[in-house]
Parts: C-alpha cells; sequence; structure tokens
C-alpha cells in the first residue's frame, strides 16, 4: 500500500501550439496516501501539469497514469476529484445547483451533496447563486464539487489563492482532515509556508522541469543548510572585499546584509580582513537557511531571468538551477 | 449519456436566458405575425395597399394557413433564436471555463457531448411544440374573433409540417452548437452565425439568386433547403407572387438531414481533439 503510486508520469512533455514549453519531461511520482506539494513559482508548469493529469490536455509526449488508469479515461477520472486554476460554476446555478449538475456527471448520488456543503461550510450559503459569491466561497465549493465523488486522488491548484488568513487557515486544517482515510492529495502552490505545513512531499518545479524532489526538511538540507550572514556598512566594500577572499558566486546580497554560502569557520578570517579594511561591521552570525533561500535556489536559472521574479534585494546572485551546493 | 444528459437538462432548464429566447420567439409569432395583422385588417382595412384586399389577406391568419406562416417564422426569427441558444449552451461552457468542471467527473467527452445535443434536441422539440401550438391558438383565436370559418389542414399535412418545422429548428441548434465549439466564444459564434444567416444566405439568396455559379451554390445552404421544404405548405391566398424554390421539397429534407450530420460529427470531432484550459 505505501509503495503503490497515485500519480506517475514518465516523460510527460507539454508544448502549447504558441511554442510554449510548459512541461518538460516531467517525471513525477506521487504515492498513495501523501499529501504532495507541487511547488514553483509563476508560469512554472504547475497548472499545466495538472490539466494533463486530468485529462484536459492531450500530452505532447510522455505518459501518465492517475489513479490507476490513462488520465481523462472513465476509470481514472471516477477515483480523481479535481479543482484545476479556478473554481469553474454555472453563474446562473446556486452553489447546491452546481454541485447537483456535478453530482449528475459523475453519477454521484445527491445525497452527497448536503455532507460536503458541510464539510466546506457553505450551508447556508447553498441556496445563493455562484456569481454572488466571494472568492473565499468560490475556493471552497470548488473543493467542494472536487469531494463529491469521494475520490482516491484529490488534485488541488493553488487551493488557497485569493483566501484571507482565516480562510487559508481554515483551508489548510480542511487538508489535513482530507487526508484522513488513506486519501492522495496533490497540491500545487507557489508559497512555502503552505507546503510546509501541509504536505509529506514536495516536488519543485522550474520552467516545466522537476528540479528537486523529498520532505521539507531534505530539500532544505539539501542547499547546504546554513549560510553566514555579514551585516556591514559600506555594504559595496565589503562585497568587494569578502569577493577578493572566497568564490564570487557563493556571495549574496540580501537586503542589507550578505549571505556567504560558505563553512562557518571562516568567519572569523573574513571579519578580521573586513576590521582591518575599515568597514565596520555591526552583525555576522551563521543564518539558518530558510525555504524561502531554497526555493529561490532551486528554481532560479542566471542565463534566462525568469519574466517574473520573485522580489528579492541586489543581484549577483548567480546559481545554477537545481544547484545547491 | 443518461447522467450527462439530465446534468445539461437542468442547467438549460436553470438558465434564463433560454427562457428569455423562447418568449421572444413566442412574443414575434403572437404579436408580431399575428396581432399586428389582425389588427390592421380590422381595423383600418383601407390601409393595406397591395393587389390583394384585407378581407381575402385576413385569411392568412386563419388555421387554413396557420402551417406556413409558423413554418415562414421558423425560417427567420425560428433559425435566428436556435441558432443563439445553440451557440450559448456550448460556448458559454469555455467561456465560465466549467467545460473544464465536466470533464473532470466521469464521462468520456464523446458521452458529455452526446449528453449536450441530446439536450439541446429535446429543448428544440419543446421550442417546435410551443411555435406549433402559439401558431394555432393564434389562428383559432383569429377566426373565431372574425366571426368567418376556416378549415384546420389535415392531421398528415400538420404532422408533416412540424416535422419539417423541428428539423429545421434542429440544424440551426446544431449550427450553433457547432459555431460555439470551434470558436469557443460566445460572441463570435452568435456573431458569425448571425451575419451568415441573415446577410450571407439571405442577400445572396435574394440578390444573386440568378447568378449561374451562385445559384449552384446556393442549392446546398441550409436556409435555402428549408425554404423548399416550406414551399411544399403553400398559402391558401396569393398574397405575393410565389417564389419558385430552387431544389424540390424531398431534397431539402435530405440536405437538411446531412446538415445535422455533419454539424454533430464536427462538433463531436473538434471537442475530442482540442485541448481544454487556458483561455
Ligand atoms: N493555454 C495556453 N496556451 C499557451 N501557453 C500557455 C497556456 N497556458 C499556459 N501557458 C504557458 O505555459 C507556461 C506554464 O503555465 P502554467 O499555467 O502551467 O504555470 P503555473 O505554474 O500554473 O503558474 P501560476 O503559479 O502562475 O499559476 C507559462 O509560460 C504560460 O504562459
Ligand atoms: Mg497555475
Amino acid at each position: 500500500m505505501a509503495q503503490t503510486l497515485a500519480v506517475e508520469t514518465h516523460g510527460l512533455t507539454k508544448r502549447y501550439s504558441t511554442g510554449v514549453l510548459a512541461v518538460n519531461n516531467l517525471d513525477l511520482r506521487v504515492r498513495a496516501g501523501e499529501v504532495y506539494g507541487f511547488l514553483g513559482p509563476n508560469g512554472a508548469g504547475k497548472t499545466t501539469t495538472l490539466r494533463l493529469l486530468s485529462g484536459l490536455l492531450h500530452p505532447t509526449s510522455g505518459t501518465a497514469i492517475v489513479a490507476g488508469a490513462a488520465p481523462g479515461t472513465p476509470a481514472s477520472l471516477a477515483r480523481l476529484g479535481a479543482m484545476v486554476e479556478t473554481p469553474a460554476f454555472y453563474p446562473y446555478l446556486s452553489g447546491r445547483d452546481n454541485l447537483r449538475v456535478v453530482a449528475r456527471y459523475g453519477s454521484v448520488p445527491t445525497s452527497r451533496i448536503d455532507p460536503v456543503l458541510k464539510l466546506v461550510d457553505l450551508t447556508d450559503r447553498a441556496r445563493y447563486k455562484f456569481k454572488t459569491y466571494s472568492t473565499g466561497m468560490k475556493q471552497r465549493l470548488g473543493v467542494a464539487a472536487a469531494l463529491l465523488k469521494a475520490p482516491d486522488l484529490l488534485i488541488l491548484d493553488e487551493p488557497t489563492s485569493g483566501l484571507d488568513p482565516q480562510g487559508t487557515i481554515e483551508m489548510r486544517a480542511l487538508i489535513k482532515e482530507l487526508k484522513q482515510g488513506g486519501r492522495t492529495v496533490l497540491l500545487s502552490s507557489h508559497l512555502l509556508n503552505e507546503v510546509e505545513l501541509t504536505c509529506d512531499r514536495v516536488g519543485v518545479i522550474a520552467k516545466g522541469k522537476l528540479v528537486a524532489e523529498g520532505t521539507v526538511d531534505e530539500l532544505r538540507a539539501r542547499s547546504g543548510g546554513s549560510a553566514l550572514l555579514i551585516r556591514a556598512t559600506p555594504l559595496d566594500q565589503a562585497r568587494r572585499l569578502v569577493e577578493s577572499l572566497i568564490k564570487p558566486e557563493k556571495v549574496r546580497v540580501d537586503g542589507d546584509a550578505l549571505l556567504l554560502s560558505i563553512d562557518p569557520s571562516q568567519a572569523a578570517t573574513i571579519n578580521r580582513r573586513l576590521v582591518s579594511d575599515g568597514v565596520d561591521v555591526s552583525e555576522l552570525r551563521v543564518s539558518e537557511q530558510s525555504l524561502e533561500d531554497v526555493f529561490l535556489e532551486l528554481t532560479e536559472t542566471p542565463q534566462s531571468p525568469h519574466p517574473n521574479p520573485p522580489p528579492q534585494a541586489g543581484e549577483g546572485n548567480g546559481r545554477p538551477a537545481g544547484g545547491g551546493k | 449519456m443518461i447522467a450527462s444528459f439530465r446534468a445539461e437538462n437542468l442547467k438549460t432548464r436553470k438558465r434564463w436566458a433560454n427562457w428569455i429566447l423562447i418568449g421572444i420567439l413566442l412574443a414575434w409569432i403572437l404579436l408580431l405575425t399575428y396581432l399586428t395583422l389582425f389588427l390592421v385588417v380590422t381595423l383600418s382595412p383601407k390601409s393595406i395597399q397591395g393587389p390583394v384586399p384585407a378581407s381575402v389577406l385576413k385569411r392568412r391568419l386563419f388555421p387554413e394557413n396557420f402551417v406556413p406562416t409558423v413554418l415562414g417564422a421558423s425560417a427567420s426569427i425560428g433559425a435566428a433564436i436556435m441558432l443563439i441558444f445553440g451557440a450559448l449552451s456550448t460556448a458559454s461552457e469555455f467561456g465560465w471555463l466549467t467545460v473544464q468542471t465536466i470533464l473532470i467527473q466521469k464521462p468520456t467527452r464523446a458521452t458529455v457531448l452526446g449528453g449536450k445535443l441530446l439536450a439541446l434536441a429535446a429543448a428544440t422539440l419543446l421550442v417546435s411544440v410551443l411555435m406549433f401550438a402559439a401558431a394555432a391558438v393564434a389562428s383559432y383565436a383569429a377566426v373565431t374573433l372574425d366571426g368567418s370559418s376556416s378549415a384546420w389542414p389535415s392531421g398528415e399535412v400538420m404532422l408533416q409540417a412540424f416535422g419539417a418545422l423541428l428539423l429545421q429548428l434542429a440544424v440551426w441548434t446544431a449550427f450553433g452548437a457547432f459555431l460555439g465549439i470551434a470558436f469557443r466564444s460566445a460572441a463570435a459564434a452568435i456573431g458569425g452565425g448571425l451575419t451568415y444567416l441573415f446577410v450571407g444566405e439571405a442577400l445572396l439568396g435574394s440578390l444573386l439568386r440568378n447568378t449561374p455559379v451562385v445559384k449552384e451554390v446556393l442549392k446546398f445552404l441550409p436556409g435555402i433547403n428549408g425554404g423548399a421544404i416550406n414551399g411544399a405548405f403553400p398559402v391558401t391566398i396569393r398574397d405575393t407572387a410565389a417564389s419558385t424554390q430552387l431544389v424540390s421539397a424531398g431534397r431539402g429534407v435530405v440536405t437538411l438531414l446531412v446538415y445535422l450530420v455533419v454539424f454533430t460529427v464536427f462538433s463531436l470531432l473538434i471537442f475530442q481533439r482540442r485541448d481544454v484550459g487556458g483561455s
């Protein structure tokens, strides 16, 4: 049981008719019963992958097995509940009627509707039209629809997008609850703490390629774990000096501080040099690398910058994708 | 297929826009076709300028002519309304992205679309019945109010006429549904469809009808073929010079049946193959 795979892809590739290579030779393995976080920046190919897994897109090449069958076949769909990209419903129908429509398509008894409405806390608003719903309510209706079939595998594409902090917390709790009973959950996100809090394992995708996979702790360890943080003025001078001592690509500017990916035992040497050249060092400590850093490191490619780079001060952090030290 | 059909029916029934379309169609028949002419011929018969006097023209409103009247409506407003109805039914699914929601349930794409087409067929049947009934009731009211007498067409003729009505409405619905799937946009499908209907076919058909090449092409167009079928149910009075049909009514029926199959098959092919998602 533990080793059966809920999702397995081999060389899955999707090139859109526009020429965009959205998913590139992806080998994904989601184990039955786990919550798998599919992590990547905007435009990385998460939604495209999930559409391929639900049979909405035809792959350019490669194969996939989803819930025991080829994507999009009745055998696969019968065991799959999914919400891809946005909760899409009929605006002129009430929440309940939308679920009735979905239930009819899925040949699910209507008696399932009330329990799922209750689960996502929409019972009170079920008789209102979908077009009157707030973002959070739409999102919850999307989850409710995905749950109607009582699926073995649940695919949720950024289920917390657009939710306020309260809604996010509730959604997380809901996801933990959904995991009960051996259900597999495949969850995409571009938020790190999201997957850290809810997922057993994480796959990081960047530019359509899987660049890392493992538990959150494994990923953190993989990137070297720690760095040396130096807060000094003037920062430019400090940086030049440091770069004359260690390889420049190991130096990164983070706000008003330098982050050096080196063995902390070199701290004393570097400090001595900075001070002797007249740089004021106000802080020097070992910094535990945050998941955020790991993520940036994994998803960055210096030669072709991402169209929407995550906010980050300074530059000069030229590290290869999939790097780590 | 039954599951998809039931889901489609629920959506069709609860969509306001559909009822508005039916309302427009019935209002057209009852108010514009019947009531207006009735008021003119009874209240100011002198105002009628044509070669046909009001006393004869009013027979147009009586049961003996309700079949050509309803078939005339089916070729113009009926075609337009059903085209919009079919286009809305398919194109909206792409606009709202609900096509994605329904394709990740269980049925195959062919089953999903099959259910939708069945539901459209059921709706077309309902609209045909309503149009037929509305015209029949209006003509009965007209002859009763007028105190005249008029014979109803035979049961056989009525049955054939109902078939002709249903077939034409079905073709236009299927055309709209096909355009909605091909364009994935209600605006494009409706705009394109209506332009074809009113500019393409109607204009070509009236202006260039006697140009030899155009004439050959016209023989294959759905509207022209529908008109040929309707020509088999003439009015009892000659109010205008009856226009000759380019093809026989029998050929018209065959052509429209072919169109129905072609639109259905092409819709299925496109729907099967194309990617869903992303806008
Ligand atoms: N229908 C489409 N046609 C052409 N290109 C597309 C289409 N959908 C997505 N793309 C492109 O494919 C790439 C991957 O997009 P995708 O939506 O899968 O990313 P994502 O990881 O889900 O991003 P986000 O976090 O912003 O949702 C992007 O470059 C995008 O522009
Ligand atoms: Mg996405």
